[in-house]
C-alpha cells in the first residue's frame, strides 16, 4: 500500500516536473480534470465491479475454488482462468479486483496470473474495436503470435511461484484492510 | 463503456441473487466486503487517475507518434514496445494511436510489439495493479511477461 502510493506520486510529481517545464504551469489543472473526467466515468463500473468482487467470495464456495481454480486444478484452472479473463469486460479497476478476490477465495497463482494475462492478449470485448481500427490483418498476425502467451505464463508461475502466493494473499488482505478485522 | 456496465450489472445482480436466496445473510457479507475494499482502495485509485491524467496531458500522442514512425527491424521492436507501455488509456485511445504509428510507416513488428506492450506492460494498468493487488503480484507478473512484447514484435516479423 505504502510503496504502491510512493511509487505512484513520484512518477506523478516527475510528470507534473516535465510537463510544467515544458508547458508552464496551466498543465497540472488540465492533468487533474483529465484524471477526474476518467475517475467520474468510470465510478459506476467500479462500484459494479467491487459488489461483483465481494459477492465472489462469499458465493463460491472454497471448495468450489479449489475444486476448478485451486492447488489441485493444474491447467484445468489456467485454462478457466484463461476463458474467464478473455470475458470480463472493462480495464484494470475492474479485473483486479476479481483477480484479487480470486486469490483470496483460494485460486492457485497461475490461475490469478493467466486471467489477468488473458485480460491483456485474449479479451473478447476489444476485439471489434482491434478489428475495426487496426484491421483484420494486423489484428490477426497479433493474436496468433500473442495466442498461448497467458497459458505458459501460467504454467511458470504454477511450477515455480507456488508457493509464493500465501505472500501475494497477505498483501491484498492488508490492502483490503482486513488485516486489523475481519 | 456502456457495454462493459451492462455486463458487469447483470453479473454483479445475478450473483447479488443467488447470495440472497442462500438465505443466510451472504448478500449482506458480500456488500459489506465489497463497500470496505472499495473505501480502503479509494486514495490508491485516486492516485492511479491522477498520475493517468498526468500521463495524458504530458505525453501527447504525437509524441509517440513521431517517435514510432518508420521505425522498424529489432529497434523498432523494442521502441514500439516501451512507446505502446507509455501509451495512457483504454482501447479507444490506444487503437486509433497505434493505427496512427502503422499509417505513419513502422514496421507490422513494431506495430505488433506496440499493441503488446501496450497490453502487458502498460504503466497506467500496471498503477492500478499496485493499487488493488499489491506490489508482490505486480513484480511476479511483471517478472513472467518481461520478455513479451518484444517476442511478439520478432515472431510477426520472422513469420509474417
Amino acid at each position: 500500500m505504502k510503496i504502491s502510493l510512493l511509487v505512484m506520486s513520484g512518477i506523478t510529481i516527475l510528470l507534473a516536473v516535465i510537463g510544467v517545464a515544458d508547458q508552464g504551469p496551466g498543465i497540472i489543472s488540465q492533468a487533474l480534470l483529465a484524471g477526474g473526467e476518467m475517475l467520474i466515468e468510470v465510478v459506476p463500473l467500479l462500484i459494479a465491479a467491487f459488489i461483483l468482487a465481494g459477492m465472489i467470495q462469499v458465493v463460491v464456495s472454497r471448495e468450489t475454488i479449489n475444486k476448478w481454480l485451486g492447488r489441485d486444478s493444474g491447467i484445468k484452472g489456467i485454462m478457466i482462468g484463461g476463458i474467464a479473463g478473455a470475458l470480463v469486460p472493462g480495464g484494470p479497476y475492474i479485473f483486479y479486483p476479481i483477480a484479487a478476490s480470486f486469490l483470496l477465495s483460494g485460486a492457485e497463482i497461475g490461475t490469478a496470473v493467466t486471467f489477468v494475462v488473458a485480460k491483456n492478449l485474449w479479451s473478447l470485448s476489444r476485439l471489434p474495436m482491434e478489428v475495426a481500427l487496426l484491421g483484420p490483418r494486423l489484428t490477426i498476425v497479433r493474436f496468433v503470435v500473442t495466442l498461448i502467451f497467458p497459458v505458459i505464463v501460467g504454467l511458470i508461475a504454477n511450477t515455480f511461484f507456488s508457493g509464493y502466493a500465501d505472500k501475494v494473499r497477505e498483501q491484498i488482505r492488508k490492502i483490503q484492510g482486513e488485516g486489523e478485522k475481519t | 463503456m456502456i457495454v462493459a456496465f451492462i455486463i458487469l450489472i447483470v453479473f454483479a445482480a445475478a450473483v447479488s441473487v443467488y447470495a440472497y436466496r442462500k438465505g443466510d445473510g451472504s448478500h449482506i457479507r458480500g456488500f459489506k466486503i465489497a463497500g470496505k475494499t472499495f473505501f480502503n482502495i479509494a486514495p490508491l485509485l485516486l492516485a492511479a487517475f491522477i498520475l493517468a491524467g498526468f500521463m495524458q496531458v504530458v505525453i501527447p500522442p504525437e509524441l509517440i507518434k513521431s517517435w514510432l514512425g518508420e521505425e522498424a527491424g529489432l529497434k523498432g521492436i523494442f521502441i514500439g514496445s516501451v512507446g505502446g507501455a507509455l501509451i495512457p488509456g483504454g482501447p479507444y485511445i490506444a487503437f486509433p494511436i497505434i493505427a496512427a504509428i502503422f499509417k505513419a510507416g513502422a514496421g507490422l513488428g513494431t506495430v505488433v510489439a506496440c499493441v503488446t506492450g501496450w497490453a502487458m506492460w502498460g504503466v497506467i494498468t500496471t498503477m492500478f495493479e499496485l493499487a488493488i493487488i499489491g506490489h508482490r503480484f505486480t513484480l511476479l507478473r511483471m517478472g513472467l511477461v518481461l520478455i513479451f512484447p518484444p517476442c511478439a514484435g520478432i515472431m510477426a516479423n520472422m513469420l509474417f
